[in-house]
């Protein structure tokens, strides 16, 4: 199968060799590359010489709530490996930045998903079936923000903010201390039952696990990790998890990916996707 | 998508999920003509609830002045302007719910406030506006001066349409109570519920990343106490309790008799579908049209029973329990001039007159050779 593999590359490569060395492409498949290291910077050398598949992103448009008005029309792939971890890099065009969440306000953001096991029967890549789970790797130009250096405060979001006063910040209680700490998750519910959206975060990336629409729920840690980056027009994203427990070397499985553009307000289902791709992750050479 | 009853609107109308009834339910009464808009119920709640920080914003309990105030802003008229002119005939909506509006790829015909939205809590507070503009008034408008307030909470409607537009079943209605809350450990911050809810009554937290709600003081009215907006009312204007279904209305329950005996206090905005649960009495000053508009079909004649209080003894009566004590009563009756709040099995909880007695101070004190002076 790598051998078939190699051969699609060649052929593109050959074809639009000639005037410059572009990027070599994939037609058809993503194929994560084997290296003795990741590249976890996006801008990153290592990746120039990777071979790109152009995945065109389709609406979700099958359960509601749906997204009606087509708007990222592909994203362009590349992946490494190492054999004990997998790297995707995504990048696709948007024009505006959308990192600040707020109310009616949307995050840029991006996924890359797999099936937990591989089989041939693979679950719908509509976020999995039940029963048939699908492991979801999210990055969001939010969670980048902060993971950058964002502070954890009200006026980083509306810097005309004026706050009298938080109780958790009392004079009597001192600043980090325990006690603090406690009153200050009391005062954030959704953080006080560790909802990982709440924060705080050490990463821009969530791992989470589907078995259906509607179904979707953090995987009990996030062992991926990621980074983002504004290119010229649009996004440049690195997401690095481990292998799927099944998948050794040179073995095949699918991959599927989802973009979303904050700017008009995609968020959740509403989002541009992809079917599943054949992704070949390549083993020692 | 079920077929599901809404008495609020007599008839059978669509719904995302199908029918499924609390135990009981939680409601209230408001009576708009006793509030004065002191905002007190809001730094109660405030005070209560939203401390934290991302809640900087939040009004769970708001006041605005009607017909020019919101929170956020326009909420009800942009929802109406998109939902387009509706009839009723003989008590039945013959319009279309915001569930039976829905526009395609969508659960709830909704619209999405922005930050901005939020940063005029109450435009027009106390502005008697008219046409009077040089005379200090902040605008002028083509109609006769009125205004009334309203104060508003979550409905924690039958049907709520958060609840319907939570893509990931993050909210829920509690069987016991029909409290509708949020689940904080699974809602994902996607804002459908702040798009979806007509009242505006869910927030988006920027800094939590989820959206949080009126949880209706859950933990007060678990112990059998009102929720802390209604328990620091100045006005005495609210009435927190259970409501039934108009088959199973007692008329020993407060609220059933209320709204489905006297029929005095009428949901807000019934057409929109979600049959919310709290009902208000409605400004007996304001235009008709108006109160139609907002509170359906059954305005005047609520208008009517209600100025008819001071001669019927029960309604005068139970108007008197507004205020007189923390708990939730369940039950109550009236013995001549004392109306009496008791509990489920009968214990009385508070018993106040209906009309206080009125003692008159000479404004000489003789005793003590001075005057007294009455600061209001």
């Amino acid at each position: 199968m790598r051998s078939r593999s190699g051969r699609i590359f060649a052929l593109v490569v050959l074809a639009g060799g000639c005037g410059g060395a572009p990027p070599p492409e994939s037609a058809t498949e993503v194929v994560a590359v084997r290296r003795p290291t990741l590249a976890g910077d996006p801008a990153a050398a290592d990746w120039a010489a990777l071979p790109t598949h152009r995945a065109a992103l389709l609406l979700q448009d099958v359960v509601e709530p749906r997204l009606l008005a087509p708007s990222t029309p592909e994203v362009r792939v590349k992946a490494m490996t190492d054999g004990a971890r997998l790297a995707f890099r995504l990048e696709w065009s948007d024009a505006t930045t959308n990192d600040l969440p707020d109310t009616g306000r949307f995050s840029d953001a991006c996924a890359v998903q797999l099936p937990a096991t591989t089989a041939p029967d693979v679950p719908a890549p509509q976020m999995g079936e039940a029963g048939r789970p699908v492991e979801i790797a999210y990055w969001r130009a939010s969670w980048q923000a902060v993971v950058d250096g964002r502070p954890d405060a009200i006026t980083a979001i509306h810097p005309g903010a004026a706050v009298d006063h938080y109780p958790f910040e009392a004079a009597s209680l001192p600043p980090g201390s325990p006690e603090q700490q406690a009153m200050a998750k009391r005062y954030a519910p959704a953080r006080a039952l560790g909802n990982p959206m709440a924060g705080p975060r050490a990463k821009p990336v969530e791992d989470l696990v589907s078995e259906g629409p509607s179904t979707l729920r953090p995987a009990g840690e996030t062992r991926s990790d990621g980074r983002g980056v504004r290119t010229a027009g649009g996004w440049a994203v690195v997401v690095v998890r481990p292998m799927p427990a099944a998948v050794g070397s040179d073995a095949r499985t699918q991959v599927a990916f989802a973009v979303w553009d904050g700017e008009r307000r995609e968020v959740g289902a509403r989002k541009m996707r992809t079917g599943w791709v054949p992704l070949l992750v390549e083993g020692p050479r | 998508m079920g077929r599901v009853r809404n008495w609020q609107i007599g008839r059978e109308m669509s719904y995302w999920y199908p029918e499924a009834r609390p135990r009981r339910q939680f409601a209230a009464v408001f009576d708009t003509n006793k509030c004065i808009s002191c905002q007190t119920c809001t730094v109660a709640c405030k005070t209560t609830w939203t401390s934290g920080k991302g809640q900087e914003y939040m009004l769970w309990n708001n006041v605005e002045t009607k017909p020019y105030g919101f929170y956020p802003m326009a909420w009800d008229l942009k929802l109406l302007e998109r939902l387009g002119p509706q009839t009723w005939a003989d008590g039945v909506y013959e319009g279309r719910t915001l569930f039976e509006a829905a526009e395609a790829g969508e659960r709830v015909l909704g619209w999405r406030p922005e930050a901005i939205d939020y940063a005029h809590p109450n435009v027009g507070e106390d502005d008697c506006a008219g046409g009077a503009v040089e005379r200090g008034a902040e605008y002028a408008v083509p109609h006769d001066r009125w205004f009334f307030y309203l104060a508003r909470i979550c409905n924690h409607c039958t049907y709520p349409a958060c609840l319907a537009s939570c893509p990931r079943a993050s909210i829920y209605k509690r069987p016991e109570d029909g409290i509708v809350l949020i689940d904080q450990e699974r809602c994902r911050g996607y804002q459908e519920c702040v798009k979806a809810c007509p009242y505006k009554k869910v927030f988006y937290n920027p800094m939590t990343g989820t959206s949080e709600k009126c949880i209706a003081c859950f933990p007060k009215f678990e112990q059998g106490l009102q929720p802390q907006c209604f328990v620091n009312c100045i006005g005495k204007i609210r009435f927190a309790g259970h409501v039934s279904t108009p088959e199973h209305a007692r008329e020993d329950n407060p609220i059933d008799w209320l709204v489905h005996v006297k029929k005095v206090a009428l949901p807000l905005y019934p057409q929109w579908g979600l049959e919310p649960n709290v009902y208000y009495v409605p400004p007996i000053h304001v235009p008709r049209r108006f109160l139609r508009q907002m509170f359906g079909p059954g305005v005047d004649a609520a208008i009517e029973t209600y100025r008819g209080a001071a001669d019927d003894p029960d309604l005068a009566a139970l108007f008197c329990l507004f205020g007189a004590t923390e708990r939730v009563v369940p039950r109550w009756k009236r013995t001549g001039d004392v109306v009496i709040g008791l509990e489920e099995d009968g214990t009385e909880i508070v018993r106040v007159p209906v009309r206080e007695p009125v003692f008159i101070r000479r404004a000489f004190d003789a005793a003590r050779q001075v005057v007294r002076t009455n600061t209001p």
